[in-house]
């Protein structure tokens, strides 16, 4: 720690340099991270808020929602502790002024996927709805009539809830008959009993069912099965893993190339005698605290960026995800220094003598 | 006198078949507390070898090197690293010093690798002896070649080592300097009865040595003694 602390204080310019490259590929990290976060909450946090372990969907459906109908008498067939039944139609909403893309989810009131209300009232006749909150931010309002792009039916707005996204649309909450209104129109009556899924709590998900048509997916698989979820997902991961690697490399190179300048003064010191072991864990330790410096300043800026970003940009930050993020930073780091740990291990003391 | 190094039968060849040069030819010498010994020749006479091969740094092909009653020749490179840092103090050509530390921290850095640490007042004395003590403050690269000289002797004598091996301490000097740095040599050589061996080419630094050897071609020989 002494010789490295004292270096850095000698020679404030470079290691400012390589501290400040740290800091924006940790920025850079933790944002991304950020938007990940961001764009799966983006995705599944209405299906989080459930707390559910399983949905049960159709064999052929191939885990998709979308795509999946059953009667509503399936429902025994299905030997979970907790159910709850849920019919989905996807539609353009609009209010003469703004139109988004919403997700309907048919549901019970008195069934546990029924959102808690945090503005307004819950539904209770007839095509009255329950708004996911990012809804207001885009001119929604309470008392609201809605047109629908695939129907003549209106719904009304009562209420809101928060985190209310499903598959990037926000989510419109409504009674089973209403959602059965808009989707089949007049074919309604005939239709009453088709849902799209049951959603169950409970331990077990092995042989709840005794329906071959049907089968119990876990609420993981589920979500990572939603269209375009698991691809983001991955190209995110895949450029956090990527900066991973290049920070290592960059501090291999820096720190290489300071160390090749100091040859002759780590001969000198090896050759009075003092140990690899020593000047190795000065190297080990200038890299952590410029590592460190880089990455706590690096989410600083991340957090004062993400306070002023618009509400439009789906970054959302998940604290331990950024601090594991943050330990493998410097821990890569680490390791791009061995490189110059090995080049002092090799340096001949008898070099420094000038045979 | 206590003998403080020995050397027996050293010898030292680099390659092998007809590339073989023989560095060093077999080599009896012996340094006892509180000399002053020269080495001079010229540049490829093997006395960089020599220093070498005395400081631990180097293998004898043959031979044995006792320093203190523990034979070097046969310990480990890592035992070697230790009896260097705690018998032997270097003051080399040129780059002795951190550039990096101020002349205080390079003391505190030996305070901090070396074991039996001199005390404040003792380090003080030091700095007095050297007359660098209004230098502690500054770089390297802020002092003249002479202080940088001093200081390197200053940290060669941290902790009083048992020998002083200097290599061209004069080399980079202008004849004053290299005056005065051989005068305090010898003054701390004689004052804190240590052993030193300093090799040169430079003839006009005889005069403040105990004992000069000459080497040419690998063979070591008493030239002088000064009684």
């Amino acid at each position: 720690m002494f010789l490295a602390w004292n270096e850095i204080q000698k020679n404030k310019l470079r290691f400012v340099l390589i501290t400040g490259v740290l800091m924006l590929v940790a920025y850079l990290v933790f944002f991304l991270s950020g938007l990940a976060t961001g764009l799966k909450d983006l995705n599944r946090e209405s299906v989080d808020k459930w707390k559910a372990s399983g949905i049960v969907l159709t064999e052929e459906s191939d885990k998709s929602l979308y795509q999946s109908s059953m009667s509503i008498e399936q429902l025994d067939d299905v030997q979970a502790d907790e159910t709850a039944i849920l019919g989905q139609l996807s539609a353009i909403a609009g209010n003469g002024e703004e139109k988004a893309n919403v997700s309907i989810f048919g549901i019970r009131e008195d069934e546990f996927i029924m959102p808690e209300v945090t503005e307004g009232d819950a539904f209770t006749g007839d095509n009255e709805v329950i708004a996911d909150s990012s809804l207001k931010e885009s001119g929604f309002i309470v008392g609201d009539e809605l047109q629908l792009s695939s129907s003549e039916e209106k719904l009304k707005i009562v209420g809101f809830t928060d985190k209310g996204r499903f598959n990037a649309s926000p989510v419109l909450y409504t009674d089973l008959d209403t959602l059965q209104r808009v989707k089949f129109g007049e074919g309604a009556q005939t239709n009453a009993d088709r849902i799209n899924a049951i959603v169950i709590k409970g331990d077990m998900l092995d042989d709840l069912i005794n329906d071959e048509k049907l089968e119990v997916v876990e609420i993981e698989t589920f979500i990572e099965n939603l269209p375009g979820y698991t691809e983001q997902n991955l190209t995110l991961t895949f450029m956090i893993y990527f900066l991973f690697a290049i920070s290592a490399i960059i501090v291999a190179i820096f720190l290489y190339v300071l160390t090749v300048q100091k040859i002759s003064m780590f001969g000198v010191m090896k050759a009075q005698g003092i140990s690899n072991l020593y000047l190795s864990k000065s190297v080990i330790a200038q890299t952590f605290i410029l590592a460190a410096i880089g990455v706590l300043v690096g989410l600083g800026l991340t957090l004062v960026t993400g306070a002023f970003l618009p509400a439009a940009v789906p970054v959302s930050f998940d604290i331990p995800t950024m601090l594991i993020y943050g330990s493998v930073l410097i821990l890569v780091a680490i390791i791009g220094a061995v490189f110059s740990v090995l080049t002092i291990v090799r340096i001949d003391p008898l070099k420094a003598i000038g045979g | 006198m206590t003998t403080v190094l020995e050397l027996k039968q050293v010898t030292k060849t680099f390659g092998s078949g007809h590339k073989k040069v023989e560095a060093l030819k077999e080599t009896d010498f012996e340094a006892k507390r509180g000399e002053l010994i020269a080495i001079i020749g010229p540049s490829g006479s093997g006395k960089s070898t020599f220093l070498t091969i005395v400081g631990g740094l180097l293998s004898p092909t043959s031979g044995e090197v006792i320093l203190n009653g523990q034979n070097v020749t046969e310990m480990s490179e890592k035992q070697r690293s230790h009896i260097r840092l705690q018998e032997i103090g270097f003051i080399l050509q040129a780059s002795n010093l951190i550039p990096f530390l101020t002349v205080a921290k390079q003391m505190k850095l030996l305070d901090k690798v070396k074991k039996n640490n001199m005390t404040g007042d003792e380090i003080e004395q030091l700095y007095e002896d050297l007359g660098i003590g209004e230098l502690r403050g500054k770089y390297p690269s802020d002092l003249s070649g002479g202080e940088r000289q001093r200081v390197a002797i200053a940290k060669s004598l941290y902790s009083n080592p048992s020998i002083l091996l200097a290599d061209e301490p004069t080399a980079s000097l202008d004849s004053d300097r290299a005056y005065e740095v051989m005068e305090l040599l010898q003054r701390e050589t004689k004052s804190k009865n240590t052993t030193s061996i300093v090799v040169t080419h430079d003839t006009r630094l005889i005069s403040y040595c105990d004992k000069v050897y000459n080497m040419t071609d690998g063979v070591l020989k008493l030239y002088e003694e000064n009684a």
